[in-house]
């Protein structure tokens, strides 16, 4: 009986083991010919959960449409720094995102810049997401600076 | 006597004969159980198999057509590095110039498809030097478009498929998309005047939008110096007009390049999809 | 003339028999070729054909080679799962039990607790020691004397463990509330003291460009751009201080991360102190 029941774990241990390694095979690549986007698309949504996001998404919404989206690329960062208040009013309150993106902003004015502070996304700007500066130790994800983010 | 030894040599060359026969048909069965594992799409199993067939064959009659397809398996998983190190290993065991010209092409299809377009530039240059591929021209020039499409030279593709005969489909197809796209660089020389560069790509709003920040900006930082209000007028002009104004440049650029790539991915997803013809 | 008539006769059915009796998926030959695999490093192949055979040549060897392939792809529990078949009566089960607890550092870095194995020799006995004491690094609390903790190091990795464990009870961590008290006193010094010189310095000419700027035009009596430049200023002076406290978090998340990553790649090096097998030679 003993015996039997060895062989019959054996078959298991064995049969699933196996299932592992068919699950690890690797197949056809689903392969596209098309090139790689990098550029993010603005979310110009007005969905919201209390009036003062409604507002403040209007005008995140206002600013994008006529001064963002006509001013260049200015922001070496992602996410853009008007991205970022938003983020942060997100995260924390209108107050607190205030001072995160005054502070932000000052860090884009300085000249000399991060090759050695900031790790980047695919398209080359300086990864500096809202989350690291909540002043909440265990929400910080620090990266190196030759990291190099999958998506913004 | 003498017709015993006749009949004794006729019957151990038969039997040698078949001894061969069987040994290698274990080997051809082999061969052939790989190669349905690869038609079925199998291509982990198919290099399993093949490899199986190569560390088993000490006469090693199936290095290049085992290597190969170990190399075309590795070639649909994209896992490139893999591919060309097989296609390399099919290469040195070649045994006619054809083989050895499939080879190399199909290294090259595997730089066209991970885009490292240049080597596959330079591996074509050196076959169409070689002058046991002098036949293979059109294949060659065939290839070269291909690489050319995948590098975005969409003029370059065309030429290549026209050297094959001059209205190749390839070559139609290309030249049209060609005539199509927007040039960054006139895009970016029309914004000399704000909003012009965006009226040329079709984004007519955000040159109106332009026109308008430009126009407020530029009177205000002429009439701050017309009314001696120097500090205002460099204020202005520095940090509000110049950078609306070159934003209208970097937008026109941008948004010609965005168009030409929602084109060109159109193009490329027409070819993968829709194309009947030899693909990387 | 019979005799070698006879013989001449036999030695081709004796060639025919081997030739037909050749089976590429024999247990026999199916580990041979699995062993190959192993040997080229194409780990999940040789992993597949050990356990085609695995019923028929039960076989502790195979067993630790399909947990060092599993280790070597990264896929450490399922190492470990193989771990649990191993007979402890086996001459691999101390390696094995070594490489189990490599596993279990790697996927849950964290203090190693389990005991040592009797049937561990004096270099399994030390190279386990200095794992345990490694692995009281991935510990918040740590509380070792420096003498227990080098103890069991060769000359060679002293220094490098050493400064571990300086690193480990004093980390080099700015204070953010002095970094935010010094950005109060004067703009920018916060960001200064925890090394981030070029943001301290432009937050330093910001706030006091701003803070002329006020001042020129409510000496000008210009009092509407004055209140504009006043705000402006307060919000960047604010902002300078609550950047100066994230920065300092951030310089210790930084501290942290580097800390980690430099026992990860001493741990690497060093092969987590597991000899080196030769199955291939």
């Amino acid at each position: 009986m003993q015996s039997k029941l060895n062989v019959f774990l054996l078959i298991i241990f064995t049969s699933s083991v196996f299932c592992q390694v068919e699950n690890l095979k690797w197949r056809k690549a689903d392969f596209s010919y098309e090139k790689q986007i990098h550029s993010s698309k603005r979310d110009y949504s007005f969905e919201s959960e209390n009036a003062g996001e409604f507002l403040t998404k209007s005008f995140t919404n206002a600013y994008w449409f006529f001064i963002s989206d006509v001013d260049g690329d200015n922001c070496p960062f992602r996410p853009t720094c008007s991205t970022f208040f938003l983020q942060s009013a997100k995260e924390t309150n209108i107050f607190q995102a205030s001072l995160m993106f005054f502070d932000r902003f000052t860090r884009d004015m300085n000249i000399a810049k991060g090759h050695d502070h900031y790790p980047r996304v695919s398209a080359g700007y300086y990864y500096d997401p809202p989350q690291n500066y909540t002043l909440n130790q265990g929400r910080i994800n620090y990266l190196p600076p030759a990291f190099i983010v999958d998506d913004e | 006597m003498i017709s015993v030894i006749k009949i004794f040599f006729a019957f151990l060359f038969v039997w040698i004969g078949t001894v061969t026969l069987v040994a290698q048909n274990l080997f051809d069965d082999q061969f052939n159980y790989a190669r349905q594992l690869y038609n079925e799409g199998k291509y982990f199993d198919a290099v399993t198999e093949f490899k199986r067939l190569l560390f088993f064959n000490e006469s090693k009659s199936y290095d290049y057509e085992a290597n190969f397809f170990i190399g075309l398996s590795y070639k649909f998983g994209a896992k490139y590095s893999d591919a060309v190190r097989y296609f390399t290993l099919a290469e040195i065991n070649y045994s006619t110039s054809d083989e050895l010209f499939q080879t190399r092409t199909e290294i090259i299809k595997v730089n066209i498809l991970r885009r490292t377009t240049h080597r596959a530039l330079t591996l074509l240059d050196s076959l169409a030097t070689d002058e046991r591929f002098f036949n293979k021209m059109d294949e060659i020039n065939y290839w070269r478009g291909w690489t050319y499409i995948f590098l975005d030279d969409w003029e370059n593709a065309s030429f290549s498929f026209s050297a094959i005969k001059a209205n190749h489909q390839l070559a139609v197809f290309c030249d049209s998309l060609d005539n199509d796209l927007y040039s960054p660089q006139l895009a970016k020389i029309l914004s000399i005047v704000p909003g012009a560069g965006q009226f040329y790509t079709g984004e007519y709003i955000s040159g109106l939008i332009s026109i308008g920040w430009n126009v407020l900006w530029g009177y205000l930082t002429i009439n701050a110096f017309m009314e001696d209000r120097v500090f205002d007028g460099l204020m202005v002009g520095t940090l509000l007009w110049w950078r609306f104004y070159s934003g209208n440049i970097q937008n026109a650029e941008k948004f010609a390049l965005e168009k030409n790539l929602e084109k060109t991915n159109s193009a490329l997803r027409y070819l993968q999809n829709n194309y009947i013809g030899k693909k990387p | 003339m019979r005799k070698y008539l006879t013989l001449f006769f036999l030695i081709p059915p004796a060639i025919l028999s081997q030739s037909t009796s050749f089976d590429f998926h024999s247990p026999e030959n199916i580990k041979k070729f699995a062993d190959y695999l192993f040997c080229e490093g194409d780990y999940l192949r040789a992993i597949e054909q050990y356990e085609l055979v695995n019923e028929k040549l039960d076989n502790d060897t195979t067993k630790f080679k399909v947990m060092l392939g599993y280790s070597a792809l990264g896929l450490y529990n399922e190492s470990n799962e193989i771990f649990k078949g191993i007979n402890d009566k086996s001459i691999f089960y101390p390696d094995a039990n070594f490489l189990s607890f490599k596993n279990q550092l790697i996927s849950e870095p964290g203090m190693i607790n389990a005991p040592s194995i009797h049937s561990f020799n004096s270099f399994q006995l030390e190279s386990f020691s200095k794992l345990t004491n490694i692995s009281m690094l991935y510990e918040d609390k740590f509380n070792i004397s420096r003498e227990n903790f080098i103890a069991p190091f060769d000359a060679e990795e002293l220094n490098q463990v050493s400064t571990f464990y300086d690193y480990k009870v004093e980390p080099p961590h700015k204070s953010p509330a002095l970094a935010g008290t010094l950005s109060a006193i004067i703009p920018g010094s916060g960001k200064m003291y925890v090394g981030e010189w070029g943001d301290g310095i432009t937050s330093l000419l910001v706030t006091s460009l701003f803070a002329f700027l006020a001042y020129d035009n409510f000496r000008a009596d210009n009092t509407t751009r004055a209140w504009v430049f006043t705000g402006l200023g307060a919000f960047f002076y604010a902002g300078n201080i609550y950047g100066s406290v994230a920065s300092a978090q951030i310089f210790n998340a930084r501290i942290g991360f580097e800390f980690n990553n430099g026992l990860e790649l001493f741990l690497k090096q060093q092969n987590y102190f597991l000899p080196e097998y030769d199955f291939c030679n």
